[in-house]
């Protein structure tokens, strides 16, 4: 046997690095629905437990919505279960073609095409509509997906510093001779939940003629005033050449992206982007119960409403216990911590507690930058808020980090 | 900014147009079969869907994915290593690594996702990955995010594996690189001489079983079937959204230390959704439904050989296959626009290939054999192929 005792032996001590690190990505079992409640079974073996979940994406409570449910199961009983088939071959549904228009639709944009997940809408984009000739400009903190997809573009690339719109301006600057600059930005960034200055970003993008893309992922649905994205939270409808976004957050959760914008760019990605011509459409049962989550987005803003009124109250009870927060304007509430192993530590004590939360360390986020990043969605009851918030300062006394400033925490725990 | 760029884009849409390589996408309105609904009112027999067992409309497929809906809801709105994994998530894997005989699996949100994720994780620049020249975009694209020295044989190419063996001897780790069944031609892999060349000179193997799995073998557990190979393959990635039922979800089961690496570092697995609960499911059942008989791999089998030989027979030119890909020369790009144009006045859906999806001056018609299809339904195929191969020159 090739795979020899040496690469065997290899891989186990790298693993058992990534364990003595304390860094080991353990997975618990859910046994239930995605909820504000589940039933987790962790470690493995243990029995069955309640506990309060405290960091999906499930922003605006749809993933286990009975309207959901039901569409997705009429889809099952008139689309059937798969396609078996790319797009191009025979895997286009009129019901595809619907959800691309209500995408466009709600976005505000022209057309807009379909992929397996917004990982593969961004690992696509880039090397369908851009060559070496041309200028990729990106935020420094912009998702691992984008990253991979600029891995696979010819194209130049530079990058700015986080949200720094003078350091975009210099490098806007910088490549005024190239053909084509593409600014590439995050609308709501995942680990920090602050929201990027599209606004400023779209005048400067006019003033030295380059285009813009935003990964909305984190934010349609439930940022700006009818839960549009990003763009409508800066007033900037329309403007945006390029939005990618997933409905595997919270459009419902199950699975699929897409890249939204320019017509004659999502044209060109239907013939040109890897992952659209080389992998599976989407079910058409997932394609019916998204549906059905625009539909529910287009006829009240209730669920978007709700989240507000959740996240500022969640907030304001984290600051007031005297936790160090990431500031931001999005439903994601980074409780600093800095030290790798103290989120594992703090996320296991707040599940025996009842509380699911994880603990993001290297390589998620930066060194030394460890955190429990907790996601309020409108799923969440006032009780379930006071409740982890009751978790979140027992634990915080526990390790006596309350009050503490950054420099306090590291100097007690290191980096 | 966009004025400028929006031209270009015309520009090369129109190059594309002109080339008559534009992909215009058919519409159709009923779920996957044997038989489809397009927008047109058309009823037409489909020959170019993956769905080999026929199971992409399984009454038991749907039965089971709805009972998960109830029971685990309609997403996890969460990757794996946060709060996307459920118990099904778990049984799925385990059940998968029994059925090819390996170790242990990790589930993708696509082939082309465990594809993409699965060589950057195990590999450095210290190694090598030595790649079928004729392996799937997804495997292109996983082997262009990672830094590993690269070699490249000839489609299915022995002499030309053991040369660049021979090269890659000074790396640390070989990995040889190919698809089980390969897809716009049906040949299958010589995984026997691959494997033997693995020994010889020290490297592992990694197979995509996307186009074999379900098909290939007597039960369909795919090339390592076919070659008595099983448990003896290290890395074997593969998909449920052809056979397997074919909605969405891939996997890579293999060696458990290489599963558990890719867990911990795979980009794919770590950034991106869990497949929803209701498609881990249906995959159970998927599996439980291979285990417990082979009348649909039999049929295929059946369907599969019967078509090849008529089609020969009627004087077709088919490219050598042992899977249910067949895959019809015309060699002329609109040639085979014209074709499947024609075939589908007929009542036949396929689609002509031509570049850059297979080499140029190599265009084809691939049809795709269903365990769905009837006898009749292949004689029908066989008479419209005959008819318009006769009116356009292709055959006598």
């Amino acid at each position: 046997m090739s795979f020899s005792e040496k690469i065997r032996g290899l891989y186990q001590t790298q693993l058992g690095e990534i364990r003595n690190a304390g860094i080991y990505k353990e997975e618990r079992f859910i046994h239930s629905s995605q909820a504000a409640d589940i039933e987790v079974e962790f470690p493995t073996g243990a029995e069955v437990k309640k506990v309060i979940n405290m960091c999906a994406n499930n922003y605006l409570g749809l993933s286990s919505h009975p309207e959901v449910i039901k569409a997705a199961h009429a889809g099952l009983d008139t689309r059937g279960y798969g396609m078996s088939s790319v797009r191009f071959i025979c895997g286009t549904q009129d019901i595809h073609r619907e959800l691309e228009n209500r995408v466009t639709e709600f976005l505000g944009t022209e057309d807009t095409i379909l992929f397996p997940s917004c990982m593969d809408a961004n690992a696509g984009v880039f090397e369908a509509i851009l060559t070496s000739e041309d200028i990729m400009i990106s935020d420094r903190l912009v998702h691992a997906s984008i990253i991979d997809g600029m891995r696979l573009c010819s194209a130049q690339h530079d990058t700015f510093k986080h949200s720094n719109m003078e350091h975009l301006e210099e490098k806007l600057l910088l490549h005024a001779d190239k053909r084509i600059k593409l600014v590439i930005t995050d609308g709501v960034f995942s680990m920090d939940g602050d929201l990027a200055k599209l606004d400023i970003m779209v005048e400067l993008c006019n003033k030295y003629d380059a285009m813009l893309l935003v990964d909305d992922s984190h934010s349609t649905g439930f940022i700006g005033k009818t839960g549009r994205g990003t763009h409508e939270h800066c007033n900037v409808m329309g403007q945006i050449d390029i939005i990618t976004t997933t409905f595997g957050k919270a459009l419902g959760g199950a699975s699929g992206g897409c890249v939204s914008g320019r017509k004659e760019i999502v044209d060109m990605c239907r013939q040109k982007a890897r992952p659209y011509l080389f992998s599976n459409t989407i079910a058409p049962v997932i394609v019916s119960g998204v549906l059905k989550v625009f539909d529910i987005l287009s006829a009240s803003t209730e669920r978007r409403d709700k989240l507000e009124k959740n996240t500022a109250y969640w907030r304001k009870g984290l600051t007031e216990a005297g936790f160090v927060l990431k500031e931001g304007d999005s439903p994601i509430i980074p409780v600093m911590l800095f030290n790798a192993k103290l989120s594992q530590d703090f996320s296991r004590d707040l599940f025996s507690r009842g509380i699911y939360a994880i603990g993001f360390f290297f390589p998620v986020v930066p060194n030394g930058q460890a955190r429990i990043r907790t996601q309020i969605s409108a799923g969440h009851e006032i009780h379930h808020l006071d409740k982890a918030l009751a978790a979140f300062i027992e634990v915080g006394k526990k390790y006596g980090i309350l009050g503490l400033t950054k420099e306090q925490i590291v100097a007690k725990y290191g980096l | 900014m966009y004025s400028g760029f929006k031209d270009y884009l015309t520009g090369q849409l129109n190059e594309i147009q002109e080339a008559g390589l534009y992909k215009n996408e058919r519409i159709i309105v009923s779920p996957q079969g044997p038989f489809i609904m397009l927008d047109t009112g058309q009823e037409v027999l489909n020959f170019c869907a993956n769905n080999y067992l026929g199971l992409s409309n399984s009454g038991e497929l749907i039965r089971a994915a709805g009972e998960a809906l109830k029971s685990h809801g309609y997403g996890m709105s969460s990757v794996r290593f946060i709060c996307g994994t459920t118990d099904l998530h778990k049984e799925l894997e385990r059940k998968i690594a029994q059925f090819f005989s390996t170790e242990d699996t990790i589930l993708y949100a696509a082939c082309f996702d465990a594809n993409g994720g699965v060589f950057e994780p195990l590999l450095t620049s210290e190694d090598a990955i030595i790649s079928d020249a004729l392996n799937h975009a997804s495997i292109i694209d996983g082997v262009r995010l990672c830094k590993a020295k690269r070699y490249r044989y000839e489609n299915s190419d022995m002499e030309d594996l053991e040369t660049q063996l021979q090269l890659a001897q000074e790396q640390r780790f070989r990995l040889i690189v190919t698809d089980g069944v390969f897809s716009m031609d049906g040949n299958v892999a010589p995984m026997d001489e691959i494997y033997r060349l693995a020994q010889k000179y020290d490297a592992m193997v990694m197979v995509d079983e996307c186009h074999s799995a379900g098909v290939v073998g007597k039960s369909g557990r795919g090339v390592t079937e076919l070659f008595d190979l099983g448990g003896k393959i290290e890395i074997i990635t593969g998909t449920l959204g052809k056979a397997f039922g074919g909605a969405i979800g891939g996997f890579t089961t293999g060696k458990r230390e290489i599963i558990e690496m890719l867990r911990q570092r795979s980009r794919p697995y770590l950034f991106s959704n869990a497949i929803p609960p209701f498609v881990a499911a249906a995959g159970i059942r998927m599996i439980d439904m291979m285990t417990e008989t082979n009348v649909l791999q039999d049929k295929l089998h059946w369907n599969s050989e019967y078509f090849i030989s008529r089609m020969t027979g009627a004087g077709f030119d088919i490219k050598p296959t042992r899977s249910a890909i067949c895959a019809v020369m015309l060699y002329d790009a609109r040639l085979s626009q014209d074709f499947a144009a024609r075939l589908l006045k007929e009542g036949i859906y396929v689609i002509g290939f031509y570049y850059p999806v297979v080499p140029k001056d190599l265009a084809r018609i691939r049809v795709q054999i269903s365990a769905a299809h009837e006898k009749d339904h292949l004689d029908k195929a066989i008479d419209a192929f005959t008819k318009v191969g006769r009116e356009l020159g292709v055959i006598k």
